[in-house]
């Protein structure tokens, strides 16, 4: 890739990045507004989603909005050699949204982490229930969001 | 709640990628049998209400280039305003939240995720970070990742 065509992805990234035009022709407009044909806009978005760059167009809720407040971090302490199958098992939950592996430290001993959203704490903590009868682990730690000081989507 | 069934099914749709053609809501017409101008005018309300943040391109991170991390820190109770308001002054912070251990108690209390354009602007700001407030700042960056995907049952 060479650089001239990166800064054209990354120009056309940062003017669509607060928000596409919600219009007939969206990426008529997005072309317009950067010198750009409609077809070369279509492109560019198709390449970018198919390598990864972008990992979706689509919208953002604001899903404490909408009534689903709870969000749950639980962090589990998984042995090395089962993190690969916990894992899998975990991200299998249409509950769970994310789900990572993260190193340790000696005052942190937690190496797995899933988010899990719900409409209430309840219905995380039947998730995070059926992941310990799933995987029969035990030790974990359901951390609840106490206060939000900063939620934004990432921007370039 | 203000939001109709129709409102509903528009916004559990559009939580996936938006159509690569030239008139993207005419597309999503046919899917959902909802005519074009009825779906550009809810998500125009769904937007203005705050129900949908941005209809707009999810970046990962990674492959931009960029290095992210999810940081924790071991805040005070006395100053939490104080390290939450340098922490967020960061804009390569996007989510900063106080957590509390629901079962179990744990000292970490506030977790941030911050992207750099690379590993070095990545530390050197965590660094900052730390000597702004006096505090450790533990960086948790993915090892492996299972999944990520933020989308919502809407019912």
């Amino acid at each position: 890739m060479t650089n001239k065509k990166e800064d054209i992805d990354v120009k056309l990234i940062k003017y669509i990045q607060e928000g596409l035009p919600v219009t007939k022709t969206p990426y008529k407009d997005i072309g317009q507004a950067l010198g750009m044909p409609e077809d070369e806009v279509i492109e560019r978005l198709k390449k970018l989603l198919e390598s990864g760059k972008i990992r979706r167009l689509a919208a953002s809720i604001a899903h404490r909005k909408i009534g689903i407040d709870a969000n749950a971090m639980c962090v589990w302490k998984v042995p090395k050699e089962r993190v690969d199958e916990v894992g899998k098992i975990m991200a299998g939950f249409e509950e769970v949204t994310h789900c990572y592996e993260r190193p340790t430290y000696p005052d942190w001993q937690y190496n797995v982490f899933t988010m899990v959203h719900g409409y209430t704490d309840a219905e995380c903590e039947a998730v995070i229930q059926a992941i310990r009868e799933k995987t029969g682990l035990n030790d974990y730690v359901i951390l609840y969001s106490e206060k939000e000081f900063k939620k934004v989507g990432v921007r370039i | 709640m203000i939001l109709s069934d129709t409102d509903r099914k528009i916004l559990h749709r559009l939580q996936s990628n938006l159509p690569l053609v030239s008139r993207p809501f005419q597309e999503l017409s046919k899917e959902l049998n909802i005519d074009e101008d009825t779906i550009i005018e809810r998500i125009k309300f769904m937007i203005e209400k705050g129900y949908v943040r941005r209809l707009a391109p999810i970046i990962n991170t990674q492959a931009m280039g960029r290095e992210a991390t999810l940081a924790a820190i071991n805040v005070p109770e006395d100053r939490i305003d104080e390290v939450s308001a340098i922490v967020n002054s960061y804009s390569g912070v996007s989510h900063n939240y106080l957590r509390k251990g629901k079962n179990c108690n744990i000292s970490y209390n506030m977790w941030f995720t911050m992207s750099a354009k690379d590993d070095e602007e990545l530390h050197s700001r965590l660094k900052e970070i730390e000597d702004r407030t006096g505090l450790t700042v533990r960086s948790m960056p993915t090892t492996k990742k299972f999944k990520i995907g933020v989308r919502f049952k809407i019912y």
